[in-house]
Parts: structure tokens; sequence; C-alpha cells
């Protein structure tokens, strides 16, 4: 499963996505100012809460299970010493709370995802940074959005034709090593087509962007951001 | 109206299919002239390697032939690319190559969206195009649970909304099983109908011979054959295209039998 936009009729679905873009930079704020168990038990409610109201659950996670094994792994590492004590609990604690902050970031991260279609954030993004920076930075955005599902199906193709034909027997090093390489070929033929059918429909810069229009639930929304980042803000002045 | 005039494309070794000319390049479309006026639907036939898909591509600029020129309701193709990929809409061969966005709705409204149109323009183009492909009600649904069929008219609708003088389909039965070959055949007659220009691009005459009202056949990048589709026929088979045993030219009820034809599944 690809982490995309999901058509709905969520109460995430309905906001601004300058709302949702806002509640995000708050949430990032606050959990990089709030270490503490208690903060990050706060914000995990929140977390929950913002996937929720995108129609959201655990499922939407599984899109980021390549990460979950470095956030786990970053607490040993980070505990590890190359003498005695040889383990010391306390680095390990930080770096797990940290590991789970960024978890939590990913989850409301999903939230936005599949609740807000590729057109309205680079609408969000070209109109809060205006002239050819916000171009640049919306288009990017689009792009990106774009092309990752298509070329994780690529990669996913690659493997099973590997497995189709009796490449699952094969060490995991060479198997990574076709995949890669089916994967990259792939990659540049997918980017090129991408671009050629991007060229045909006149892809520009500048289009005509989808209306935005802040709503009586944008309200509330904005307030919890706008909380957030004044929360974060008012712990290092 | 489209003009191609002594137009020839060529690519690096080992870029595509044709033959190779004393450089070591390939020779993808080998001076070729043609006019395809506006209402009228035009078969490219050929087999692979052909310079079929090569030489659409040059309609709209996506490729720049090495000579000659590609002219579109009068202005070259290099003057004006915006002008010219707004005359003539193009459907790929594989809609996914396509299909740039989640919904169906936002697809279509993609094309109309670059070009600057307003907003009500926009949502009248989709109305419009997604009405004629028969997918009126599903302006919402994700692209990624529509079937093969459905991509293709979501991709034809994509097409519709830059409101094209030409419209091209590139291989629009491949991987298609047989009912949605006939959804696609039957928008292709609609269209025909509202005077909108198609070529069709393919090497499997049997779903469109019917519809047709010329033939150009392709053969080593060059035109083979250049025809109505009853005088075009008889050449057809010589090109390594699939025919059907019989045609009836849409609405004459009168028909016409192919030589070599494929009798397993014509019209």
């Amino acid at each position: 499963m690809t982490l995309s936009y999901v058509p709905g009729g969520s109460l995430a679905h309905r906001l601004d996505p300058r709302s949702k873009l806002l509640v995000q930079v708050g949430f990032v704020a606050a959990a990089y100012a709030y270490t503490t168990p208690r903060g990050l038990a706060a914000l995990t409610l929140l977390a929950v809460a913002c996937l929720s109201l995108a129609g959201g659950g655990p499922r939407d996670l599984w899109t980021y299970r390549v990460a979950f094994p470095m956030l786990a792994i970053a607490p040993v590492v980070a505990g590890a010493t190359l003498g005695a004590p040889w383990f010391r609990v306390e680095r390990a604690a930080t770096t797990g709370l940290a590991s789970y902050r960024v978890l939590l970031i990913l989850v409301v991260a999903a939230g936005y995802v599949r609740s807000t279609p590729v057109r309205e954030s680079r609408a969000a993004i070209q109109r809060a940074v205006p002239g050819k920076t916000g171009q640049f930075l919306g288009t990017g955005v689009a792009l990106v959005f774009r092309f990752l599902p298509l070329l994780k199906r690529d990669l996913l193709t690659a493997r099973e034709a590997v497995q189709a034909r009796g490449g699952g027997a094969l060490p995991v090093r060479e198997r990574m090593r076709l995949v890669a390489v089916a994967g990259i070929n792939r990659a540049f033929g997918r980017a090129d087509r991408l671009g050629t059918a991007l060229n045909a429909r006149c892809f520009a810069w500048n289009p005509t962007l989808p209306r935005l229009a802040l709503g009586p639930a944008d309200y509330p929304a904005l307030a919890v951001g706008a909380g957030l980042v004044a929360a974060a803000v008012a712990t290092v002045v | 109206m489209i003009d191609v005039d002594g137009v020839t494309c060529r690519f690096g070794d080992g870029g595509g299919s044709g033959r190779a000319d004393d450089d070591g390049a390939v020779v993808a479309v080998d001076d070729v002239t043609l006019s395809v006026p506006d209402g009228e639907f035009l078969i490219l036939a050929g087999a692979n390697g052909s310079g079929k898909t090569t030489l659409v591509r040059t309609f709209n600029g996506l490729v720049e032939p090495d000579a000659g020129t590609v002219a579109v309701n009068g202005t070259p193709v290099s003057d004006d690319l915006v002008a010219a990929r707004t005359a003539v809409g193009m459907v790929f061969q594989d809609p996914r190559d396509q299909l740039v966005a989640a919904t169906v709705g936002a697809d279509v409204a993609f094309g109309p969206e670059n070009l600057g149109c307003s907003h009500a323009e926009i949502d009248r183009r989709v109305d419009d195009a997604l009405a004629a492909v028969n997918m009126g009600e599903r302006e919402g649904d994700r692209i990624a649970s529509l079937s093969g069929g459905e991509r293709e008219r979501v991709a034809i609708a994509g097409a519709l909304a830059m409101e094209p003088d030409h419209l091209v389909l590139d291989e629009p039965f491949t991987g298609l099983d047989e009912p949605a070959r006939r959804s696609v055949t039957d928008r292709l007659r609609d269209l025909r109908a509202a005077g909108t220009s198609v070529i069709v691009v393919t090497h499997d005459l049997r779903d469109v011979l019917g519809l047709s009202d010329r033939v150009v056949g392709m053969a080593d990048g060059r035109v083979a054959v250049d025809a109505a589709p009853e005088a075009a026929v008889a050449d057809l088979p010589g090109l390594d295209v699939r025919v059907p045993a019989s045609f009836e030219t849409d609405g004459s009820g009168r028909h016409t039998p192919v030589a070599g034809g494929d009798t397993a599944s014509g019209p």
C-alpha cells in the first residue's frame, strides 16, 4: 500500500490545506520542544486525533515501515558504549524519545497526505510562498507526490519479476542488486515517460490553482496550529 | 489541419527499432509527407518499429524532427508548442504513463489548469469530457481503483478536456478485454459523430477499420499505403498488421471482404 490521497468526507478532508499545514508545522515545533514522556504523551493523543479525523488508522502507518527498524535501533546504538558499562540507559532513553517523536510526526503527516489532494498542497504552498520560489516549491511537491507512487510500484514489479523466475532462492545481496538495477532502469524510463506526459498536457509552472477558502472548521484548526507554535516558542524565550 | 512535410526523425545508435542509416543512427521516420484534415478519422497502421508513434509525436512537438516541418492549423509546431499541444490531444499507449493525479476529476482537470482556464471553464470541461467517455458520475473515484478500460477512458477524457482539434490515440486497445475494447470503440464512434478529428495509431485494425475515413500504412519509417479503407485493405496484410475478415463502413450496411483478414474476431 502506498500512502496517498484518499477521497473522503472526513473533517480533515473539509479543512483548507493551509490550516492543515499550520497544524503540522506547530506539531513538529511542539514535538521538538516537549521531549519529556509527559509532553510526548499529550502529543500522542493529538497525533492519533489528527489521523482519525482524516479517516485513517494504523494501516496507514504501514507505508512508513521502512523507517521503523531505524527508529527502533537508534536507541540501542545511542546507548551502546565501547567500554564499561557497555550500555547507558539514560542515553538510550533520550534517543528512544526522539525516535518516538519522529513516529508521531509521521502519524500527523499520514493524516495530512490521505486527506489532501496534491494540487491543493501545491496551491497552499504557492499561496503561502509568493513568487517563483513558491512556484518552484509547489511544483516540486506536486512532482514528488506524483512520481513516488509510480516508482514504488515499479520497484515492487521488479521484485515480483525476480521472484517469479526463481530469484527468491538467490542470496539477499544478489536479489537487492537485481531489484536495484531494474528499479533504477525503470525509474529513469518512468521519469522520461512522466515528463513526456506532462509536456503533452502543457505542464505549466503557474497553472490555475484550485480554489482555497477557509471555512468555519478551519478556525479551530488554525487555533490549534498557532497554539502549538506558541507553546514551542515559549520554551525558548 | 495537420501538415507534415518531408519529416525525418533519427535516433542515436540503439535509440529505436527502425533501420539504421550510414552513420549508424536509427531512422524512425523517413521523409514523410502527410496532411490530416479537420474532422477526419485516420488510422495510422504499421508493425512495431514502423515509425508510427514517432511520427504522431511530432504532431505536438514531443519529438522534434531532424528534417522537415510539421504545422498544426497553419502554425509550425516549433513556433508555438502550447498551441500545438492544445490542438493535438494525445492518449498514450499505456494510460498509466499519462494519468498524473490521484482522482479521476483531478486528472482530467490537469490539462485545463495548465492552460490557465478559469475555474468555471475547468469545471465545464471536466464535466463535458467525463460525459463524453461515459464517466460522468466517477469524478471522485481514485485512479488506482479503475480497470484498464476505465483508465483508457479517463486518459481519453484528459485529452478531450484540452478541447483539441485532433485526438491522437496510440494503440488504444492494447491490453483491453473485449468489453473494454467495445467501450472505447463506442466512445471513438461518438467522437467521430461529433466531428472530432481522430487519429488512431495501431497494428490491429479489427475494431476501427469500419470507422475510418482513411488508412495510412507505414513500413520502415515510410508511408507505404495511403488510401480509403476499401482501397487500402488489399495492401495492409503485407504490412504485418491485423485486419478483420470483413468490415462495414460505418452505417452503410455494406460489408467489404478483406483478403487475408482475421476471421477470429472481425466486426
